[in-house]
């Protein structure tokens, strides 16, 4: 663990700053809820993403709402609309690039 | 000492995303504009990558700070979502601030962050608790570069520093 690399002491791969900047933290727990579901998903599925995906896509939505985080087009952050079920992703863009 | 190094980070963020400077391309694609990319092209993957977290904090830094899931199995190209949860433990509110490293470093250039709780000050009041989360996205073309082979685990470890304690 590099005690001396602090800010920016890393050599080699330079951490890369997030794309839409920061989640501002919930202090008032608004999302909580959203946040135990995605968590107890992940629990109870062998820990994978694809299939608590429609509990990440509940949670940014929650902070969208809530002003906890910029609002975006869930598309561009990797959601389709069927991401609320368990519809795969390639079956997902087969259908868009078609339609 | 601290004072100086803290003021570098977001002039480094900054900078970074000015210039290019820093292993970034010129005009470089947005995350948010590779996913489209990658959904416009039909990519598809296969390969399961555990990503595993780290928590650490710095000496004299009062917070418990772990990860609130073990581990996250995510295909590049799908994003994911992963919590961190820290505590102030002290009667005082205390300001931090966090890094971030992926290992191995050779994968590191292929995780995105696409929001996550880094770079800024994090102020908690004696005892609060709060979540971390943490939006991330492994490119695609991690599955087809050779130097990814045997690469299956990914790590993302955080660490937590003091920037300043609240005298009251």
């Amino acid at each position: 663990m590099s005690a001396g690399g602090a800010f920016g002491g890393n050599r080699g791969a330079r951490p890369v700053p997030p794309e839409k900047g920061v989640f501002p933290l919930d202090h008032l727990h608004l999302c909580d809820l959203e946040k135990k579901e995605y968590i107890g998903c992940l629990k109870t599925s062998g820990h994978k993403s694809e299939i608590c995906r429609r509990f990440s896509k509940k949670y940014l939505e929650c902070r969208m709402a809530k002003n906890l985080m910029a609002k975006q087009d869930m598309q561009e952050l990797g959601f389709w609309k069927e991401d609320n079920s368990e519809v795969s992703k390639e079956e997902n863009m087969n259908g868009r690039i078609k339609g | 000492m601290v004072g100086c190094t803290y003021a570098a980070v977001p002039l480094y963020r900054r900078f970074c995303q000015a210039t290019g400077y820093g292993g970034t391309v010129q005009r470089r694609e947005t995350v948010e504009e590779k996913i489209l990319r990658h959904a416009q092209d039909g990519t598809v993957t296969n390969r399961e990558i555990v990503v595993r977290f780290n928590a650490d904090v710095s000496d004299g830094m009062p917070w418990k700070f772990i990860p609130t899931q073990r581990e996250v199995r995510v295909k590049p190209g799908e994003s994911a979502l992963a919590f961190y949860t820290a505590e102030n433990l002290s009667s005082a509110p205390i300001t931090g601030m966090s890094t971030y490293n992926v290992t191995p470093m050779k994968a590191a250039v292929y995780f995105n962050k696409i929001q996550c709780f880094c770079f800024e000050e994090q102020r908690l009041l004696p005892g609060e608790q709060i979540d971390m989360p943490v939006f991330f996205y492994i490119d695609p073309e991690f599955e087809t570069d050779p130097r990814m082979d045997g690469i299956n685990d990914i790590i993302l470890s955080y660490t937590f520093f003091k920037i300043a304690e609240d005298k009251s």
